[in-house]
C-alpha cells in the first residue's frame, strides 16, 4: 500500500477545495470506515498499485506485457505530466494556451541538444529543459499580462506555429526535419526501466503540483481566477502570481518534453504541431480541470486512445475499422472532440468528477455519489 | 523592374490575392464575434469541410462544378448550424474561453471526420474553376484566374454584406447583437438571429475553402494548420479590424496577406519558417501597440 500512495495522486485530498468541507462540519467524531471497509479499501489499493507498478514489469502477472506496450505506458505517463502542466494554466489560473506543444517542444529540443551535442548527463539535461520551459513560458506570460483571455489564446496559437516552424527549424540546434537523436540514459535504456523513470518524474510533478495548490500561491491563483480585481484588493499581486503559474507550467512542460524526447530517441519538429496542443486541451478539459486525479486519468485515456492501445485492449478494431471504417489512429480525433463537447455542456467536472466518489472512498471517507459535483467548466477569462 | 523591387512587387500581388482568402475567413470571424462574443476556432474548418464536400461531389461522384460548389457550401452551412445548436447555444451562459475551447473541439472533430472519410487518399487535388494563369504586366507576378475569381467573390461578398446590414433583416441582427433582451422585447427572435449569423459565417468560411483549395494540394485540416492555413491570419485580420468592423476585416485580411508574403523575399531565405515568424511578430506588435485594431471606424472605438 505504501508504494501505491507514493505514486497515485491520493495526496490531493487535503487540497481538493470544494469537495471535502461540505461533508465534514456537521459530524463531531470524524467518520471512520469499519474493519471490513478498511480491508476492501486495502484490496483496491493493492490492485491499483499492482496495475501501476507490477503489471508493466510482468511481475506476479498472468499477462505478458511487451516492450511496445510499456513504451505506450511511458508515453501515457509523460502525457500526464504535460496535461498537468496545462492544468496549472487553464485550471488554476484560467489562462488558455493553444501553443502548449511549443512548451513541450522547447524542453524536448533543449534536452536532446544537451545530451547529444554537449555530451552531458541526462538528469542535468532534464533540469535545464525544465528551466528553458519555465523561461519561455514566463516570457509568453509577460505578454499575457497585457491581454484578455481571448486575445491571449491567439498569441499562444501564433507562438505555437512560430515555435514549430522557426525555433525548431533552426537546423544547427534542432537537426531540422532530419531529426535530432536523444539517447536514453545508460541505466534506463530498456523500455521497462524508462517507464519507472517516467513514473518517478510524474510523482515529483504531482508532489510539486500538490504543494502549489496547498500553499498561498495556489489560493492566490484560485482567487485571481475567480475575479482578479477582487483578488488584487485583498493584496494579491495578480501579475506576480500569473507569472508564477506560467513558470510552473513551463517547468512541467519542459520535464515532459525532455522525457518525450528520450522516449522517442529521435525527435522531429513536425511532431510538435497544433494537433498536439489540442490533444493537451482535450486531456485537461475532459479529465476535469483542477482535479489532479482527473487530469492524470484523462491524459492516460487519450494517450492510450491515440496510440491505439485502448482500442486493441478492448478488441474494438472490429467496431471501429470494420463497422465504421475508422482507422485506429484517428479514433481519438473523432471520439475526443465528442467527449470534449459532452464534458463542456453536460459533465463540467470531467473524469475527475466521475471518479471523485471512488477517490474519496479510497482515502477513507464514505462513498458519496455526489462528491466532486461541478456546475460549470469555470474557465474564466482573466481580465476579460 | 528588377531585383528587390520586382520581388517586393510580386510579394505584394501574391499577398493581396492570398489575403482575399484571409479576408473571407476574417469576415466570418467578425460576424460571429459580433453576434455571440465568441472567438470561433472552427471558422477555418467550415472552409475545409466545405472544400472536402465539394471535392467529393466533383471528383468522386462526378457532379458538375457548379453543383459541387453548391453542395460544398450547403455542407459548410449545415456544419455552422450544427455548431450553433450543439455547442454554442448550450454554452451561452458559460465563460467565453469555455466556448472557445468548444469551438476548437468542433474544429478537431471536423478534422477527425475528414481523416476518417478520406483516409484512402491522404493528399488531394481538385481542378480549378478556370485552369489558366497570366503574368501581371509590369511586375511579372503569376496570377491564376482562380485567384481573380476569389478576389471577385470577396468584393461581391463585402458589397452584399454591406447592403444586407442596411436592410431590415440586417438591422434585426445588429439589434439582437447589441441588446439581446431589448431585441426580444420588440419581437426579434434572438435564437433565429444567432442561427442566421452562424449560417452566414459558415457560408463565408465555405467560400474561402472551396476557392482556395484548388490552388494547392490539400489534406485534412487544410485551412486550420495545413498548407492553406488561414485560421491564424484570419484571426489577425479580425484583430486588425478590432473584431467589429466588416470593412476593417477585408482591409486586415489583405494587410496580413502582404505581411506574410514578405517572408518569401530572398533575404529571408535563410530564416526557417519566416512566414510564421513574421505573423507572430506582427500579431505581438499589433496587440501591444494598437490592441483595439487599426482598421476601425472612429465610432466603433467609442462604442
Amino acid at each position: 500500500m505504501s508504494d501505491a500512495t507514493r505514486v497515485l495522486p491520493v495526496v490531493t485530498d487535503a487540497s481538493a477545495p470544494p469537495a471535502t468541507p461540505a461533508a465534514t462540519p456537521v459530524v463531531e467524531q470524524p467518520w471512520r470506515p469499519s474493519r471490513g471497509g478498511w480491508v476492501a479499501r486495502g484490496v483496491v489499493w493493492t490492485l491499483l498499485g499492482w496495475v501501476v507498478l507490477a503489471l508493466p514489469l510482468n511481475v506476479l502477472s498472468p499477462f505478458e506485457v511487451g516492450v511496445t506496450d510499456v513504451d505506450v505506458a511511458s508515453l501515457a505517463v509523460i502525457y500526464a505530466i504535460g496535461a498537468l502542466s496545462l492544468n496549472v494554466l487553464l485550471g488554476y489560473c484560467g489562462q488558455i494556451s493553444l501553443g502548449h506543444q511549443a512548451f513541450v517542444g522547447v524542453g524536448a529540443f533543449a534536452s536532446a541538444y544537451i545530451v547529444t551535442n554537449l555530451q552531458l548527463s541526462f538528469f542535468l539535461a532534464v533540469g535545464v529543459a525544465a528551466l528553458f520551459g519555465a523561461v519561455q513560458a514566463v516570457l509568453l506570460g509577460a505578454v499575457s499580462l497585457r491581454l484578455t483571455g481571448l486575445y491571449f489564446a491567439l498569441v499562444t496559437l501564433a507562438y505555437g506555429s512560430f515555435a514549430q516552424e522557426t525555433l525548431f527549424g533552426i537546423t544547427s540546434l534542432t537537426g531540422g526535419e532530419g531529426g535530432k537523436p536523444a539517447p536514453r540514459p545508460e541505466f534506463f535504456t530498456s523500455g521497462y526501466r524508462y517507464y519507472y523513470l517516467c513514473l518517478a518524474f510524474l510523482a515529483l510533478v504531482l508532489w510539486i503540483d500538490w504543494r502549489l495548490t496547498a500553499s498561498k500561491a495556489g489560493r492566490a491563483m484560485a482567487a485571481l481566477r475567480e475575479n482578479p480585481r477582487v483578488a488584487s484588493s485583498y493584496g494579491i499581486d495578480v501579475r506576480a502570481y500569473i507569472l508564477v503559474a506560467f513558470a510552473v507550467s513551463g517547468l512541467f512542460a519542459g520535464v515532459a518534453g525532455a522525457l518525450v524526447a528520450h522516449h522517442d530517441e529521435v525527435i522531429v519538429p513536425s511532431s510538435f504541431d497544433f494537433r498536439l496542443a489540442l490533444l493537451f486541451v482535450l486531456m485537461t478539459v475532459v479529465g476535469g480541470l483542477r482535479s489532479r486525479t482527473g487530469v492524470v486519468l484523462g491524459a492516460i485515456f487519450f494517450a492510450l486512445l491515440e496510440e491505439g492501445a485502448l482500442v486493441s485492449m478492448f478488441r474494438l478494431e472490429g467496431f471501429f475499422e470494420g463497422l465504421l471504417g475508422l482507422p485506429t489512429e484517428f479514433v481519438s480525433l473523432v471520439v475526443g472532440p465528442v467527449l470534449l463537447v459532452l464534458t463542456l455542456t453536460l459533465y463540467p467536472g470531467g473524469i475527475g468528477q466521475q471518479v471523485a466518489p471512488i477517490r474519496l472512498w479510497l482515502t477513507g471517507h464514505r462513498f458519496d455519489r455526489h462528491a466532486g459535483a461541478v456546475d460549470d467548466v469555470e474557465v474564466n477569462d482573466v481580465r476579460a | 523592374m528588377s531585383g528587390l523591387g520586382q520581388e517586393v512587387g510580386v510579394a505584394i500581388v501574391t499577398g493581396l490575392l492570398q489575403g482575399c482568402v484571409y479576408a473571407l475567413v476574417a469576415l466570418g470571424i467578425v460576424l460571429v464575434f459580433r453576434a455571440s462574443g465568441v472567438f470561433n476556432f472552427a471558422q477555418a474548418e467550415f472552409g475545409t469541410t466545405g472544400l472536402f464536400a465539394a471535392y467529393a461531389a466533383l471528383t468522386l461522384w462526378g457532379w458538375s462544378y457548379s453543383w459541387a460548389i453548391a453542395f460544398g457550401l450547403a455542407v459548410a452551412v449545415a456544419m455552422g448550424l450544427l455548431t450553433e445548436r450543439l455547442v454554442v447555444h448550450p454554452l451561452r451562459n458559460a465563460s467565453r474561453v469555455t466556448v472557445l475551447v468548444g469551438t476548437a473541439g468542433v474544429a478537431l472533430a471536423a478534422i477527425g471526420i475528414q481523416f476518417w472519410q478520406f483516409n484512402e487518399t491522404l493528399i488531394m487535388t481538385m481542378p480549378r474553376i478556370v485552369d489558366s494563369f497570366f503574368l501581371v504586366p509590369v511586375i511579372g507576378a503569376p496570377v491564376t484566374v482562380q485567384q481573380l475569381i476569389t478576389l471577385g467573390v470577396l468584393v461581391v461578398a463585402s458589397l452584399v454584406l454591406a447592403l444586407f446590414f442596411r436592410s431590415p433583416a440586417g438591422l434585426t441582427i445588429q439589434a439582437a447583437q447589441q441588446e439581446p433582451t431589448a431585441a426580444e422585447l420588440v419581437g426579434i427572435s434572438v435564437r433565429r438571429v444567432s442561427m442566421l449569423t452562424w449560417a452566414m459565417a459558415a457560408l463565408l468560411g465555405g467560400l474561402a475553402g472551396i476557392l482556395s483549395g484548388p490552388n494547392l494540394t490539400f489534406t485534412a485540416g487544410f485551412l486550420s494548420f495545413g498548407a492553406g492555413r488561414a485560421l491564424l491570419p484570419g484571426f489577425m485580420a479580425a484583430v486588425l479590424a478590432g473584431m467589429r468592423s466588416m470593412p476593417g476585416a477585408v482591409a486586415g485580411g489583405l494587410t496580413v496577406g502582404v505581411v506574410e508574403q514578405m517572408g518569401t523575399l530572398s533575404f529571408m531565405i535563410e530564416v526557417p519558417g519566416a512566414r510564421a515568424m513574421l505573423l507572430f511578430g506582427f500579431l505581438l506588435v499589433v496587440l501591444m501597440v494598437k490592441p483595439h485594431g487599426i482598421f476601425v471606424p472612429r465610432t466603433a472605438v467609442a462604442a
